[in-house]
């Protein structure tokens, strides 16, 4: 394996694919700063200007978009509450409540650290253990993936903030809203109205640009015009005690995300909405989380480029696209004349190798571009709300006409702006919907999936062990905190710290 | 590559010269000859009614380069209008008519979505100009499936249960497996997946019994040997290509099946005659190019075109067979 890494450095590092790396993770940043212009968009409009380039030198820059896309989703969540790109809707939760209090340079940094680790550990995992990854995301089959969508859905109690029926409620209306569109069991349309637009369902982008962006300038149009953030330069650097606290988050981040990301289909969303979960119930700050923890932005970030790179299991060992994004990839390892599938380590170590390099490289380039960009960024909220507002709606609706060239986008951002706008005044929880939208049509396809292999039986889920034991670490999550306070309760010993149990249950169940 | 190019070249260089008999001659140049009048004015827009990445987005930016490679006169702009499984691309289309600076990359949507009754257009409402390729299925099991053949899964369906995915109701995977059931009188249990490689890593992981997949979607798999390719739903094997030879047909297994997805290029309802004969030249001229042979080749296509009238007879006969499938 040395040898190949040896191969793999000496093409990666050869000044034209060292090059290429750098256009391909800085017009990724770029991308993902861009609201509705995500990776997945990115990489194929771009794929065709490759195609003059040799394949591993193509296969380079475009993997570094995705990757770099990453990175860049994260600014506009962090600073004006937009998320480039839907893995970081959670970020916006503290990353956005950080920037308010003057602190948008240390989320920014975290963020950029928090995804280098990230992604240094999922590509020794990646290099190292590929092959056995890949074999054993190949045994979660439906059944195992509804015990995992039932998780994810258990996760929503701790976004429920403090009214925990009402942040139920508000899942349910994202999995209300996610029923939209043709019912993938029988091909029925449901709740279409008539309108072909309805029929591939409420675009989830388009409700997040809505939600986030738009309701949140309409909601601080009628505070009056905030004051512009004037930090001091030493406020936007990083400090000790943020990476401090930073450590745990990331790595319990880095390994969920992993996990999530050779599913094929699970994704870097899920694996994000779920690290951030994970860390407020795991965290002794659990009750500052949603108002500026810097927690909630590292873990939430490590999570998700460590899912991005963990996509490539599948992808490289397999030729099974691990998301949107490896499928565009995989359709340009076709357009290069190269046959992705089990036998492409063998036929062509070269390309392979050259390319998990190159993840290395682009990640430290991406480390290097952000670190010290994170306060310039941070300057940016000087700009007077003014001028910061207007270009905000504009960069959405625009973002949004991106996204499938039709006003169809638009209107939706329009719309669930303004439910956005009524959300924030009534104070409801938006995560619990948000999560709710992301995992609904996940969770009915593999409930579909698994009745059908079943022949009706949806208990299959239990009699299966790797669904068991998903379904035992979903129940453990929901009863876990009852059980625990009420042992304590009976206990009653006054120096009993609570966090301490707490700790243990949903810690090993990131491992899961 | 292991591909035989010469064989393709071949096949293809006959379907030249009698495309080039019908036709009038082409040589490459469509605008100066034959077709009359009209030149498009400004940039031509390719609609692809899918995202940008897929199968659809492929077939529209290959056609897109071959058009160009044709006629260095005609500057393509390719444009992804996603949304419904196609239904907002060929709707918007519908909008478009008149219009002889538009084209749309047209596969099996076109007629699968007017039978599911969510759409107000259907194939007569467009100009069909050509049709590019087929793209059929092979049945794939998974590499310690105890089936060798199509036959011996149609005879176990009658005494056990056999599962097997597809990727969509309208998905050519489920026609051809209703396609059989039909024949053999037998019935499969479905498992509704999204994609090819969604299918791929059901059968890897003995999720599934069997899938019927798009030989571009699992050769990878196949040269591996993690499945096995059981029959080709197609009217003749891929003799073409060296590494999908061996594969019978259905038909050679007792099985009369072959439906194929098709490629092609369509114009919008109500444009000009002359539009019509330049585009049908221009598209002629096109599948003659490398860049044509490159497309069918790298996407392990049957180079099966039929050109303006041939096509409309094309479509004619396809929807009467999927409305039969669908529609029952």
């Amino acid at each position: 394996m040395l040898d190949n890494l040896v191969l793999g450095f000496s093409t990666a590092l050869s000044v034209e694919n060292l090059l290429w790396c750098f256009v391909g993770v800085l017009v990724g940043t770029v991308i993902g700063v861009l609201p509705g212009l995500g990776s997945t968009t990115g990489v194929a409009v771009l794929l065709p200007l490759t195609l003059s380039l040799e394949p591993v030198t193509g296969l380079i820059m475009l993997a570094g978009i995705y990757y770099g896309s990453q990175y860049g989703g994260t600014i506009t969540s962090v600073l004006i509450s937009t998320p480039g790109e839907a893995s970081s809707v959670v970020t916006t939760l503290d990353g956005y409540q950080m920037a308010r209090q003057g602190r948008a340079g240390a989320a920014l940094s975290i963020a950029a650290i928090g995804s280098f680790v990230a992604a240094i550990i999922s590509l020794a995992l990646l290099v190292a253990l590929a092959p056995p990854f890949a074999e054993f995301a190949l045994d979660f089959g439906p059944p195992e993936m509804l015990a995992v969508m039932i998780l994810g859905l258990a996760t929503i109690i701790s976004f429920a903030g403090d009214n925990r029926v009402l942040g139920l409620l508000m899942a349910l209306v994202g999995l209300l809203i996610a029923t939209v569109g043709v019912d993938p069991g029988s091909g029925t349309s449901r709740f279409t109205f008539g309108s072909i637009y309805l029929l591939s369902g409420i675009p989830f982008v388009e409700v997040m640009i809505g939600l986030f962006a738009v309701g949140e300038v309409l909601y601080q149009i009628r505070q009056g015009a905030a004051a512009p953030i004037r930090a001091g330069f030493r406020e936007l650097m990083i400090s000790r005690e943020d990476l401090r606290r930073s450590g745990g988050p990331i790595l319990r981040g880095s390994f969920l995300g992993f996990l999530f990301g050779i599913l094929p289909g699970a994704g870097s969303t899920l694996a994000s909405f779920m690290a951030y979960g994970i860390e407020k119930r795991v965290s002794k700050r659990g009750k500052e989380f949603g108002t500026g923890a810097i927690e909630g932005v590292a873990a939430p970030e490590a999570a998700n480029n460590a899912a991005a790179n963990a996509n490539f299991v599948p992808t490289l060992t397999l030729g099974i696209p691990g998301g949107a994004t490896t499928a565009v990839l995989l359709g340009a390892f076709m357009i290069y004349g190269i046959q992705p599938g089990p036998l492409l380590f063998d036929e062509q170590p070269t390309l392979v190798w050259g390319l998990l390099a190159s993840f290395f490289i682009g990640n430290v380039i991406l480390l290097f571009l952000n670190l010290p960009l994170a306060p310039v960024f941070a300057q940016l909220l000087r700009v007077p709300y003014g001028y910061m507002y207007p270009l905000i709606l504009l960069t959405s609706l625009v973002g949004a006409y991106s996204i499938t060239n039709g006003m169809y986008s638009v209107w939706v951002v329009l719309v669930f702006g303004i439910i956005g706008y009524f959300m924030k005044r009534l104070d409801l929880p938006m995560a619990p919907l948000v999560l709710g939208l992301v995992l609904g049509p996940l969770f009915e396809k593999a409930l579909v999936q698994t009745s059908a292999i079943g022949d009706g039986n949806l208990l299959i889920v239990f009699t299966r062990p790797l669904a068991l034991a998903v379904m035992a670490i979903a129940i453990l999550q929901v009863a876990a905190p009852t059980i625990m306070a009420r042992l304590l309760r009976r206990r009653a010993t006054p120096r009993s710290r609570r966090s301490d149990p707490a700790d243990s249950t949903p810690e090993g169940s990131s491992r899961g | 590559m292991k591909r035989t190019r010469s064989a393709v070249l071949a096949t293809t260089s006959v379907l030249a010269l009698s495309l080039a008999a019908c036709g009038g001659a082409e040589s490459g140049g469509g605008s100066a000859a034959g077709g009359g009048e009209f030149t498009p004015r400004g940039d031509v827009t390719m609609i692809v009614p899918f995202g940008a990445g897929g199968g659809s987005d492929l077939a529209g930016r290959a056609t897109a380069t071959m058009i160009e490679a044709a006629n260095a006169d005609v500057n393509v702009n390719v444009e992804n209008r996603e949304g419904g499984s196609g239904a907002v691309g060929y709707s918007n289309f519908l909008g478009q008519a008149g219009d002889p600076e538009t084209l749309l990359a047209t596969e099996t949507a076109l007629l699968a979505l007017p039978i599911s009754g969510d759409v107000e257009f259907d194939y007569t409402d467009f100009t069909p100009i050509m049709k590019l390729g087929d793209d059929f299925t092979l049945m794939i099991v998974g590499a310690d499936s105890p089936y060798q053949t199509c036959t011996d899964v149609v005879e176990a369906a009658k005494t056990e249960r056999i599962t097997a995915g597809i990727s969509g109701i309208t998905g050519l995977d489920n026609i051809v497996f209703t396609l059989t059931e039909q024949q053999a009188g037998v019935e499969f249990d479905r498992v509704p997946f999204e994609s090819g490689g969604e299918l791929t890593a059901a059968l890897l992981g003995g999720q599934i019994d069997i899938a019927s997949l798009n030989p571009g979607e699992i050769i990878g798999q196949l040269q591996a040997g993690e499945v096995k390719a059981l029959c080709a739903y197609s009217e003749e094997r891929y003799s073409d290509y060296e590494e999908l030879a061996d594969i019978p047909t259905a038909e050679e297994q007792g099985i009369d099946v072959a439906f194929a997805q098709f490629r092609g290029v369509l114009a919008p309802g109500g444009i000009d005659e002359a539009a019509r004969q330049f585009w049908i030249e221009t598209m002629q001229a096109a599948v003659e190019t490398d860049e044509y042979q490159q497309y069918i080749e790298e996407n392990y296509l049957q180079a099966n075109t039929a050109a303006g009238d041939e096509f409309v007879e094309y479509l004619e006969g396809n929807n009467e067979l999927l409305t039969q499938v669908l529609g029952g």
